[in-house]
């Protein structure tokens, strides 16, 4: 039953044309990007860095390190943004649209069905992620060559060039930590639609959330606490280009975004639990 | 078949419901009435646990509602006043979802459903493309697909054409007789109230004011109404016969406790009184309803 009541919720979900906006703007942007890379100074500018690290720029100027470069700006700025928008209507507007109404006056308990629409939601965020890794790839690799990756991430201290076949495998694992980051931000985002508040406010609320933990992570005087903020654990899908792999302070991040996920899923359905549902 | 103890609703300061007891019989058509704010919603949101009482009881086919939801709601079908879709999704689409929330329920009941409340042929169009009447027998569809024992109605008649409305009529009273339900219609709509309900609760903010059947009330009390081209002085000739209590606007007449209307009648006609006639008044339960509404106004 519990899996029928997901296949509905996702009917629900994926028959909404809001819920396409992250994939249509990921699309634009990533074809913004690619053109900008292939028709500006952008490329020539990584052929410089390349070279003067003794590299040789033609074997690592490849459709892997455009993906990763494009990537990145999107990872941090533009998922959390469209994961928010999906993860604050997830229940807010059920409430406001007064469907919410129509789904409590049957037997199924207010768990129950968050837990039904946390876990859409979770489904969501993995698409998400999933299409954007694979349309940066699939896009990249149109204009550019299957050649050696290159990475250059100089906040957390990465460089490094691998083989093609290192940096697809390094490419698709990051991705597993890109979709613990959605589905953070998806929770918090849900925490705050549980709560009686309109959708754009639960996704302001969350949006605002996520950027002042950004911000107040690169204050110089809070760098001793940087692990309290969220922002800080979102880095670690890069860590894995590192060499060696830093696994203790991967783990460490991980652990740290599901204990957030879970401890928003729990907040909102106590606040679920106890609000009154009216038209 | 609903039970209500002593419910109270607070909503910061303001008291919704105040100790409210009500007792809906298994089988009958029971209707609540009340103005804007009376609290008829607050009190149908926590029959269904969608609002936490502040204090009472309150029991659903013999379930705590508070503390037993999923037992308490399994045969209750609701359908609220605009009823709210996914209106993307297709009729049978939003069925599918909507009833998965109670228990699994097959294509061939949900079919059997649409056809009852005759929306077949535009079940698998988007919700969007329908009718206000159209969403209404969609909400009823809902309502019906767990095969409930008890209907919960709230302004089911809201917004409707007078077409609409007599369609909805219609159709509680088919439930009713056909399926056996029993139904709470809350509403504003007195007269279909009127003709639909078997007993009736009023509420004025927040508190029962009155609970009794329909019949009873619509009888007034003893009242007659009494046609003729003299009223003033058939009433005054009557008043000194000991026959009435009391005339009220030219029309009607109370009798005295054991007086009949034969004997006003002989005592008129033996006075020369012309009679165009004289009968038992029924009172409409808008009358009712507004006397008492009156009644529990705070200026009286």
């Amino acid at each position: 039953m519990f899996f029928t009541q997901l296949k509905n919720e996702l009917w629900k979900l994926f028959g909404k044309k809001r819920t396409y906006i992250g994939f249509g703007a990921f699309i634009l942007v990533q074809t913004i990007m690619l053109l900008m890379f292939k028709y500006t100074r952008w490329e020539s500018q990584f052929e410089k860095m390349l070279s003067g690290n003794g590299y040789l720029a033609s074997d690592y100027i490849s459709a892997l390190t455009v993906a990763l470069v494009m990537l990145t700006p999107q990872v941090l700025l533009l998922m959390p943004l469209y994961v928010a928008l999906v993860g604050g209507d997830l229940v807010a507007k059920e409430a406001e649209d007064g469907t919410l109404r129509m789904i409590l006056s049957r037997p199924i308990s207010r768990f129950r069905l968050l837990l039904v629409k946390w876990s859409a939601g979770i489904i969501f965020s993995l698409l998400l992620v999933v299409a954007l890794d694979f349309v940066a790839l699939g896009f990249a690799r149109t204009l550019f060559p299957w050649k050696g990756m290159f990475v250059f991430a100089p906040m957390l201290s990465t460089f490094g060039v691998f083989s093609p076949d290192d940096g697809l495998a390094l490419y698709v694992f990051s991705s597993l930590f890109v979709v613990m980051n959605a589905i953070a931000q998806l929770s918090v985002a849900f925490m705050f639609s549980c709560f009686n508040i309109k959708p754009a406010a639960a996704t302001i609320l969350s949006l605002s959330y996520l950027f002042m933990n950004m911000v107040m992570e690169n204050i110089p005087f809070f760098k001793p606490y940087q692990n309290w903020f969220i922002t800080h654990h979102f880095d670690c899908w890069l860590l894995v280009f590192q060499s060696p792999t830093p696994w203790a302070q991967i783990l460490q991040s991980e652990i740290t975004l599901l204990a957030i996920s879970a401890t928003a899923f729990l907040i909102g359905a106590v606040a679920f639990q106890v609000r009154d549902i009216k038209s | 078949m609903i039970s209500l103890n002593e419910v109270q609703k607070k909503f910061g300061a303001r008291v919704a419901v105040d100790a409210l007891t009500l007792a809906v019989p298994r089988g009958e058509i029971f209707g609540l009435l009340g103005h804007n704010g009376a609290g008829k919603s607050t009190a149908i949101g926590i029959m269904l646990g969608q609002v936490w009482p502040t204090r009472g009881e309150v029991r659903i086919c013999g379930h705590d509602v508070t503390t037993h939801r999923a037992q308490a709601l399994q045969k209750v079908g609701a359908i609220f006043e605009a009823p709210a879709f996914y209106d993307y999704l297709s009729g049978w689409r939003n069925l599918e979802i909507l009833s998965h929330y109670s228990a699994p329920t097959s294509a061939a009941r949900i079919r059997e459903v649409v056809e009852w409340v005759g929306l077949t042929g535009r079940e698998r169009s988007p919700v969007k493309t329908y009718s206000h009447g159209m969403r209404a027998r969609l909400a009823l569809a809902q309502a019906l697909l767990p095969q409930p024992e008890l209907l919960i109605l709230d302004e089911p008649g809201n917004g409707l054409d007078p077409e609409g409305i007599a369609e909805m009529r219609r159709t509680i009273a088919r439930l009713h007789r056909e399926l056996g339900l029993t139904i709470l219609l809350s509403s504003h709509q007195l007269a279909e109230v009127e003709q639909l309900c078997t007993r009736i609760a009023v509420l004025n903010r927040g508190c029962k004011v009155f609970e009794g059947w329909v019949a009873d009330v619509k009888a007034a009390q003893g009242r007659m109404q009494l046609r003729t081209p003299d009223f003033t002085a058939a009433t005054m000739l009557l008043r000194e016969q000991g026959i009435i209590t009391d005339a009220i606007d030219g029309r009607y007449i109370s009798l005295a406790p054991g007086r009949t209307i034969a004997e006003a009648t002989k005592i008129l006609v033996g006075a020369n009184f012309s009679i165009d006639g004289i009968w038992q008044h029924e009172q409409t339960l808008e009358d009712f309803y507004l006397g008492l509404v009156k009644a529990a106004s705070p200026k009286n």
